[in-house]
């Protein structure tokens, strides 16, 4: 025990290390950062989505959110759309069609500029749509734009522009008011696209690395809307991780996210440096089944698993209330061309019926596959499968990885969890549900619903469009493979010093002109 | 001897991402993906050649010393890795800098009070920080040196620092929660280590000398202590550079973990080779140099 004899410390010592220490405390403050960590004019958003080597600014070839939001930065379009997916005019300032509608013919607003200076004019318009169109370019939007001829795209002078369409299509504008169609400008060099595109918009690319974690983008002094941007600059980064994103906002290191998981929020609405922004949108939550493979082939099953559905409740567990019910329709009611009829009760002795007529008295077990790719699929599971054991419908979970739900489980499997960003009633019941779509994820394959869709396209009588829409979606609703029990608000929030930000239901539209700072 | 590891483990990890489901295409275009703009892709990215003659590829360019090109990002690698081991450098740097001098008092602390209540405090500290995960450390920090108290940003976007001040205020949070998670063996090391010396008759010697304390603990006993904690801190320096992937989400921190992580989640199969690489010659080199540095402390050895 000697050494430790020799080595003791005397108390002295002791006292005036600690007092050392406590002076040391004065420091911490003066290392006290102020709480808006902001400098002036710059705008600093986080998308929730990551952005990693993926990452692209090249319209026809963008499929992530922070994609959208720095494409939006940059492009714009010809035809936007308004909070009911109604078509709105951006770069075009009107439009009209022929009786058939397969003629539609675009005036072009006059004085805009791109960031180089060059005059925005029809021959813009003929480059992106034809690049758009070429299967060169592999666009996944190419496909729910086949309808347009891309050699019946010409300009009649430098302001106007017409689409010949191989079939008539009376919601044109608002089918090509999507993430794919934003204007580029024709002669810069296909390798830019990707990095430094030149467009119309309120800011001009700065910097962006794919891989980077910020990219930067300044004000476009020459943007033809009076007055707009409101900021100097834009600074947009991915936070993934939930609560990171929460505690940046609240910190404020960033001044702006728009996707919100639903249990941050409540916390977020009693922050006095925080405005909390929601807005509904038609985005759909279903759990989606293959109509042509048992035991899903019997409709009697398929409606057996919508009756077990307390949707209701769905949205109060699922979703905290920020939503709206579904009808296992994807068109929400409020859009235009909606069917409005009274929302399908719960009913557990007629799910069991039904199942027993299908030869099920037992009732069935199948297995539903889920993940956390899209927030809310895994409590939407579960709680189905609480909901559906009362009819005994056994639902065995199947909880699949997030980084390959799209590519490996999703068109893969017999009954997935699925969603479909908001969109206008064509698209809403076209892109899933028609029997030639490339993503019809239930297999329901109804000539007698293309033949709705096709003859309203080709209708241009409002009121008779809409009762052929009608007519489709109730199809739709009694006898197709999807269970939509809820259609999620969008969420996002900002500081308090910020205003004037809409979240547009249109998950892919993200306008930030009018934001402002202070 | 190194050079065979390198290459082995090259074989080894590519051959690991070759198992993995879906390829660099079906990641990139996610669910928008259509068979024709797969096929496109493919051919773009030369995935239709055969894993084997990719390797080979990917191999006869590194001997040129090209590591290629991210298939994903479309950049070189060189470029695309660079800035990011940058980044994970001097976090680690900050890291070791204070993770040094902290195990190393604590380590003496709690061996000198062996017994004491200090060192009964201390010990304790330390053992719930070892048992306790990173991100568990880290999203405490976070609650309650940038939300509770605001003294700190909760987030390390070091792209955000304008001055050398503000760049350590936002990577202070990572730095700490590091040094919490490696310290705790090496102050354990390091006391077992320094309660053995202290107890040894060449100290007592040096006392008896009459040497004062300082001294005798500074450069009798210390020196001979070290030793295992070295061999510590070069594990921990090697888990540091690769493995901080848990810090690096937790605080946003643009590291080489999380590159390595988004890059086997796209099958960025360069990117993967290359940062492996890299993080297979760092740790081979800690450990080199922690012998040498055992070497250099330890007369018997050399």
């Amino acid at each position: 025990m000697y050494g430790k004899d020799i080595l003791r410390i005397s108390r002295r010592k002791v006292l005036a290390g600690t007092g050392a220490a406590l002076a040391a405390g004065p420091l911490s403050a003066a290392l006290h950062v102020p709480k808006s960590w902001a400098q002036a004019k710059t705008l600093r958003i986080a998308a929730g989505e990551a952005d990693g080597a993926t990452g692209t600014m090249d319209p026809a070839l963008s499929t992530a959110d922070p994609d959208a939001a720095r494409i939006s930065l940059v492009f714009e379009r010809l035809v936007v759309l308004d909070d009911t997916f109604s078509a709105a005019p951006q770069l075009a300032t009107s439009w009209e069609t022929n009786d058939k509608g397969d003629e539609w013919t675009f005036k072009l607003k006059d004085g805009v500029k791109f960031h180089d200076g060059e005059a925005f004019t029809a021959k813009h318009v003929i480059y992106t749509f034809k690049r758009l169109l070429d299967p060169k370019t592999a666009s996944p939007g190419a496909s729910s734009m086949s309808a347009i001829d891309p050699e019946g795209i010409t300009a009649l002078d430098d302001l106007t522009v017409r689409f010949k369409l191989k079939a008539a299509t009376v919601e044109f504008p608002a089918l090509i008011a999507n993430r794919f169609t934003y204007i580029l400008r024709e002669g810069q060099p296909e390798s830019e696209l990707r990095t430094a595109g030149i467009g119309t918009g309120p800011f001009k690319v700065k910097h962006f690395v794919p891989g980077e974690d910020v990219s930067t983008y300044v004000k476009n002094e020459n943007y033809w809307r009076p007055g707009l941007p409101k900021v100097d600059a834009v600074e947009l980064r991915a936070i993934p991780e939930e609560s990171a994103r929460l505690a940046a906002i609240q910190s404020g290191q960033i001044d702006l996210v728009w996707d919100l998981g639903r249990a941050g929020v409540e916390d977020l609405k009693k922050n006095a440096d925080i405005k909390v922004v929601t807005t509904r949108s038609p985005f759909v939550l279903t759990m989606s089944c293959w109509a042509d493979t048992p035991p899903f082939d019997d409709v009697r099953v398929r409606q057996a698993m919508k009756y077990v559905v307390d949707r209701e409740q769905m949205l109060q567990l699922v979703l905290r209330g920020y939503g709206n019910i579904g009808d296992d329709n994807p068109v929400a009611p409020w859009v235009q061309y909606a069917l409005q009829v009274e929302t399908r009760a719960r009913d557990i002795e007629k799910a069991k019926a039904l199942l027993a007529e299908a030869g099920h008295p037992d009732g069935i077990d199948i297995e539903l596959y889920t993940s956390e790719t899209t927030p809310g699929f895994i409590e939407m599971a579960t709680l189905y499968q609480a909901m559906a054991s009362e009819a005994d419908i056994r639902v065995k979970l199947n909880k699949a990885p997030s980084n390959d739900y799209w590519s490996a489980v999703w068109l893969k499997q017999p009954f997935v969890c699925s969603s479909w960003s908001g969109r206008g009633a064509d698209d809403a019941l076209a892109a899933p549900y028609l029997s030639t779509s490339d993503w019809n994820e239930t297999h329901w394959k109804r000539p007698e619903f293309d033949a709705f869709i096709n003859e309203a396209r080709a209708t241009t009588d409002v009121a008779k469009r809409t009762e052929l829409y009608q007519k489709a979606q109730q199809l739709l609703r009694d006898d197709g493979g999807a269970i939509i029990s809820m259609f999620p608000d969008a969420l996002g929030a900002t500081r308090a010093n910020v205003s004037g930000w809409k979240l547009h239901p249109q998950q892919s539209t993200k306008d930030f002109s009018e934001v402002e700072i202070g | 001897m190194a050079l065979i590891s390198l290459l082995a483990v090259s074989a080894i990890i590519f051959w690991c991402v070759e198992l993995l489901p879906g390829d660099a295409a079906e990641r990139i275009l996610g669910r928008n993906a259509t068979p024709e703009s797969l096929a496109l892709l493919r051919e773009k990215l030369h995935l239709n050649l055969s894993a084997g003659e990719r390797y080979l590829r990917w191999l006869s360019a590194l001997l040129s010393g090209d590591l290629g090109t991210s298939i994903v990002a479309d950049r070189p690698v060189l470029d695309y890795i660079s800035s990011r081991i940058a980044n994970t450098a001097l976090l680690s740097g900050f890291a070791l800098l204070l993770y040094i001098p902290v195990s190393i008092a604590l380590g003496v602390i709690t061996a000198i009070y062996r017994g004491k209540m200090i060192d009964h405090a201390i010990s304790a500290i330390v053992i719930v920080f070892m048992c306790l995960p990173e991100f568990v450390i880290g999203i405490l920090l976070i609650s309650i040196f940038a939300i509770k108290l605001a003294w700190l940003p909760p987030l390390a976007l070091i792209g955000q620092a304008q001055s050398f001040g503000q760049l350590i205020q936002l990577i202070a949070l990572p730095t700490v929660t590091i040094v919490a998670a490696m310290s705790a063996y090496a102050v354990r090391m390091m006391r077992e280590s320094l309660i053995e010396v202290l107890e040894s008759s060449y100290v007592l010697m040096a006392r008896l000398k009459g040497l004062p304390t300082w001294r005798v603990l500074l450069f009798h006993a210390l020196p001979n202590a070290l030793g295992p904690a070295i061999n510590i801190t070069a594990l921990n320096v090697a888990w540091m550079i690769g493995g901080v992937v848990v810090v690096e989400a937790v605080f946003e921190f643009p590291g080489i973990g999380r590159l390595m992580v988004d890059s086997i989640s796209h099958k960025d199969v360069p990117v993967i080779l290359a940062i492996s690489m890299v993080m297979t010659g760092a740790y081979i080199a800690t450990n080199l140099v922690a012998d040498i540095l055992v070497i250099l402390l330890n007369p018997k050895l050399r």
